[in-house]
């Protein structure tokens, strides 16, 4: 029992982690129709900026040391230029595109930026030791839960809970599912088509952050590639919860943190390395039998 | 459409296949010139190319015909490469390394050829067994499930420890593939592609590209071409990937993912998805351009000075060439067109239009 | 108030629009009449800035508006409702009628505006919070031309608000739109596919069809019908050599 307790909130904080990337990924696909492989490279970014730019093992926070309050601030102000400088430069003037060649852009966009930071950082992982005094447990009982578990699914929370009311609550947020829905539409009621994709791609560039500061403080390792499998597994989330439902992109990441997890502790060892695998081929599953996601819905967001 | 004109059974064959017959000797002479002056590491950055041209030529026997972005297909070359070193690395090896392959495998050393013949057919089952399911998915569905199914392959053959040495590579498959034996493959390779393509299957399969309704009212099964189209570029992808495994000599999974499916796409999307002409041209441009950067990586002198610049500015040369044709010129640098026949009507009127 | 100067419009190798010219002036309901495929989508979403003119200019108040974004073109006055009643069907009905007040600059007067319209349509009262894609067809098509209203045009496009509505409701969607006009002085392009009802109300019309204006006159004196049904029907003419006749969409 106390087993099966762990390795639920294991699931809960490693499905946080897929929800905010799959709200990233979700939030653009609604409304450009981009399946965009260069999330986990925004990532990536939000990591390395914490770093002075060296090509040493050991990584020398910079930001990094700076008091949290003026560091989140900074790394989230950096990842959200990167998301729209490449807005700016790749996907504006690609506005007329369909969904496969959007695709591919973005794998470029990822392609320049992975090898960016491996021009300027070098190739090989770094070590880097951010907020070392979330390891704490907290003690329940016999169940010990990392204090750092414990702030994932906060912030995760938290930040779902924002974005909601943004979404509900602002005018930003509802020309922005006007857009979701029918761009066209909302241009001709006078809502400013690029802003509002830039707004989504920042607001997709603060999510990669938060993914970025809380995946580091768990793993304590960077390398140029990290974010990828995160987006990867944001991708499985989306089409699984459905693509362009940010309800449904939610509920495919802490499914898919839940799969990973449970299959990591209850398949037999020798099936145990293919776990991804197994995700993947559900991913192929679910398009071929529920396309429109698992999660009964079309919509961009759920009524709360 | 080739312009319709009265003319022997012999010059009509010939107008049908002057593009293949145009790309085959564009190879020939690159390889011909390559082979007599080039350096060894030219013969190395030739028989490179050639096998990723193979490669580029299988994705485009899928994507050009069907219309379906595939990021899947690197995962065949990884299937094809795996299977072909199976065969031709030493048994004693394999004993103690792969104690899980059947013992047909296991026991014996093939020679290289049936070795090739084994990768395709083993990524052509692959590609069957898949692509039954899902070339029902078209348009970002269908691109994602390729994605998915470049993952499952990724993920087996570097996790399936007794099979394929998981993390630890495949070594000692013999380095036979130079420069011709490449070629040869490659003009196989652009044969066949070229033979589907302006067959009944090719041209009913690019019909249902523009207009997927009106081919199936039409009773054509667009599910089924799609798989046959998808099977055939599986082998030919299949094959590149044997000859990559028999020119690099060792084998890691990681080979055969992200970037290199990236670069190979690059080159597709370069040339122009839409032409086996922008398959080639697509790889040969490519190619050109990262050998140049490449060099100026390393430095090169000028006048009194060494002009340098940063280590991975070809890759990121390669995404911002990429992207640039993506927004500036969407159907690649051939724009979807063969090459044209030179000689007739046709090409004498259009030379007097662009004269006056 | 509009001049439209013989523009063309091509999807692909598809020709929509072959030279259409028209004008309509400031208070005026004009009219386009034409079947399925003429054209008539494709001239308003090229005023609204949905689609671009390969040829020819679009002037609003003797500004051309080549290469103008369809919002900005929205922020200079003109609200289009398409064809087919783009409702956000996910968005609550009170989110839809505000969507379009967002650019407005008088951000005070808004409550007191939807207020106004809300009178008009008291079936979107009752319904202001459920979603827009749960209302009826007719509530829909009240819906989408009740929003454009809070966009404050001067000039409103609408595509054909007869399409697949009772007759009742039609004549209601007809009597807000004068009425609209009388209060607000309102300018309107409307499309239709057939004459008879727009007839009455109409100052000017124009028949369009295969992306040709076919005729063109006063209302009053096409009064009888006769002239009309000649130019939509072709009758009389050599058949049309142009076979490319597809839906516009907007």
């Amino acid at each position: 029992m106390i087993g099966f307790l762990q390795n639920l909130a294991d699931a809960l904080s490693l499905g946080s982690l897929y929800a905010l990337a799959a709200l990233g990924v979700g939030l653009l696909f609604g409304i450009l129709r981009l399946v965009n492989f260069a999330h986990g490279d925004f990532i990536s970014i939000g990591a390395y900026a914490l770093i002075v730019p060296s090509f040493e093992v050991t990584a020398q926070l910079f930001i990094g040391t700076w008091n949290w309050s003026l560091m989140i601030p900074a790394v989230t102000l950096i990842v959200v230029i990167v998301a729209l400088i490449s807005d700016a430069l790749v996907f504006r003037p690609l506005r007329r595109a369909n969904a496969p060649t959007l695709m591919i852009a973005s794998f470029a966009v990822s392609y320049v930026i992975q090898n960016g930071i491996l021009m300027v950082y070098g190739a090989r992982p770094k070590a880097a030791n951010l907020w070392s005094g979330l390891d704490a447990p907290i003690l329940l009982g016999d169940l010990r839960i990392p204090l750092l578990q414990v702030v994932t699914i906060g912030v995760t929370l938290a930040l779902m809970a924002l974005l909601t009311l943004f979404l509900k609550r602002t005018p930003y947020g509802v020309m922005m599912r006007a857009a979701a829905e029918d761009f066209r539409m909302a241009q001709y009621l006078g809502v400013r088509g690029n802003f509002v994709i830039g707004l989504a791609f920042a607001i997709s560039g603060i999510l990669a952050t938060a993914v970025s500061l809380l995946y580091l403080s768990q793993t304590g390792t960077l390398g140029p590639t990290m974010g990828v499998p995160l987006a990867l597994f944001a991708f499985v989330a989306t089409v699984i919860g459905g693509m362009g439902s940010l309800l449904g992109a939610v509920v495919g990441g802490f499914l898919v943190g839940f799969i990973v997890i449970m299959l990591q502790a209850y398949l037999p060892e020798d099936l145990r390395v293919f776990r991804d695998a197994f995700a993947f081929t559900f991913v192929i599953l679910i398009l071929l039998f529920r396309p429109s996601g698992i999660v009964p819905t079309r919509a961009f967001i759920e009524r709360v | 459409m080739a312009p319709v004109s009265k003319s022997t059974p012999h010059a009509s064959m010939l107008r049908r296949y002057w593009p293949l017959a145009a790309l085959c000797a564009i190879l020939t002479v690159l390889v011909g010139v390559g082979s007599l002056i080039g350096s060894d590491q030219l013969q190395v950055t030739l028989t490179e190319m050639l096998i990723r041209l193979i490669v580029v030529v299988g994705i485009y026997t899928f994507i050009g015909n069907a219309g379906i972005l595939s990021f899947g297909h690197i995962g065949f070359m990884c299937v094809g490469a795996y299977a072909a070193a199976w065969a031709t690395v030493d048994p004693t090896w394999k004993q103690m390394m792969l104690t899980g392959l059947p013992d047909f495998l296991q026991q014996n050393q093939y020679g290289f050829l049936p070795a090739v013949a084994g990768a395709a057919v083993l990524a052509g089952l692959v590609a069957l067994v898949i692509g039954a399911a899902i070339m029902r998915l078209s348009g970002i569905a269908g691109s994602i499930a390729t994605f998915a199914l470049l993952a499952i392959v990724n993920s087996v053959y570097s996790n399936w420890e007794s099979v394929t040495a998981a993390t630890s590579s495949i070594i000692g498959v013999p380095a036979v593939v130079g420069p011709w034996v490449a070629w040869m493959f490659a003009i196989g390779a652009l044969v066949l592609a070229y033979v589907f393509q302006v067959s009944r299957f090719g041209l009913m399969l690019r019909a249902s590209r523009d207009d997927e309704v009106a081919a199936k009212s039409s009773g054509v099964n667009v599910v089924r071409m799609r798989l046959i189209a998808f099977v055939v570029s599986a082998m030919i992808v299949g094959v590149a990937g044997a000859l990559y495994a028999h020119f690099l000599g060792i084998l890691t999974a990681d080979t055969f993912y992200l970037s290199m499916t990236f670069v190979t796409l690059a080159m597709l999307v370069v040339g122009g998805v839409g032409s086996l002409f922008g398959a080639v041209a697509g790889v040969i441009v490519v190619t050109v351009i990262v050998e140049v950067l490449r060099h100026i990586e390393a430095g090169v002198p000028l006048g009194g000075i060494t002009i340098q610049i940063p280590q991975g500015s070809q890759e990121i040369g390669l995404g911002i060439a990429m992207a640039l044709i993506l927004i500036f010129r969407p159907a690649g640098l051939t724009r979807g067109n063969e090459i044209a026949f030179p000689f007739g009507r046709a090409a004498r009127r259009k030379r007097k239009a662009a004269a006056s | 108030m509009l001049a439209i100067d013989d523009i063309h419009v091509s999807y692909g190798r598809l020709r929509a629009l072959k030279g259409i010219s028209l004008t309509v002036a400031k208070g005026e309901i004009v009219c386009l009449i034409g079947p399925n495929g003429a054209g008539k989508s494709t001239t308003l979403a090229a005023v609204a800035g949905g689609v671009a003119a390969t040829k020819g200019h679009i002037r609003l108040e003797g500004k051309d508006l080549a290469g103008t974004r369809p919002e900005a073109i929205a922020r200079m006055g003109v609200s289009l409702v398409p064809e087919g009643r783009h409702v956000f069907g996910t968005l609550s009905v009170a989110e839809n009628l505000r969507v379009g007040t967002y650019m407005r600059a008088d951000r005070g007067a808004v409550a007191a505006d939807i207020e106004r319209v809300l009178a008009m349509f008291p079936r979107l009262r009752e319904r202001i919070a459920s979603p827009a894609g749960r209302l009826s067809g007719g509530e829909q098509q009240m819906l989408v031309i009740a929003r454009a209203l809070l966009t404050k045009p001067r000039l409103l496009l609408v595509d054909e608000p007869s399409l697949g509505l009772a007759p009742k409701i039609v004549d209601q969607v007809y009597e807000i739109l004068l009425e609209a006009r009388k209060q607000e002085g309102l300018t309107l392009l409307i499309n239709e596919q057939s004459s008879h009802r727009i007839l009455k109300h109409a100052d000017r019309i124009y028949v369009i069809r295969n992306g040709h204006i076919q005729l063109a006159g006063a209302a009053a004196d096409l009064a009888d019908g006769e002239a009309i049904k000649r130019a939509y029907f072709g009758f009389g003419e050599a058949a049309s050599s142009d076979a490319n006749e597809e839906e516009d969409a907007a």
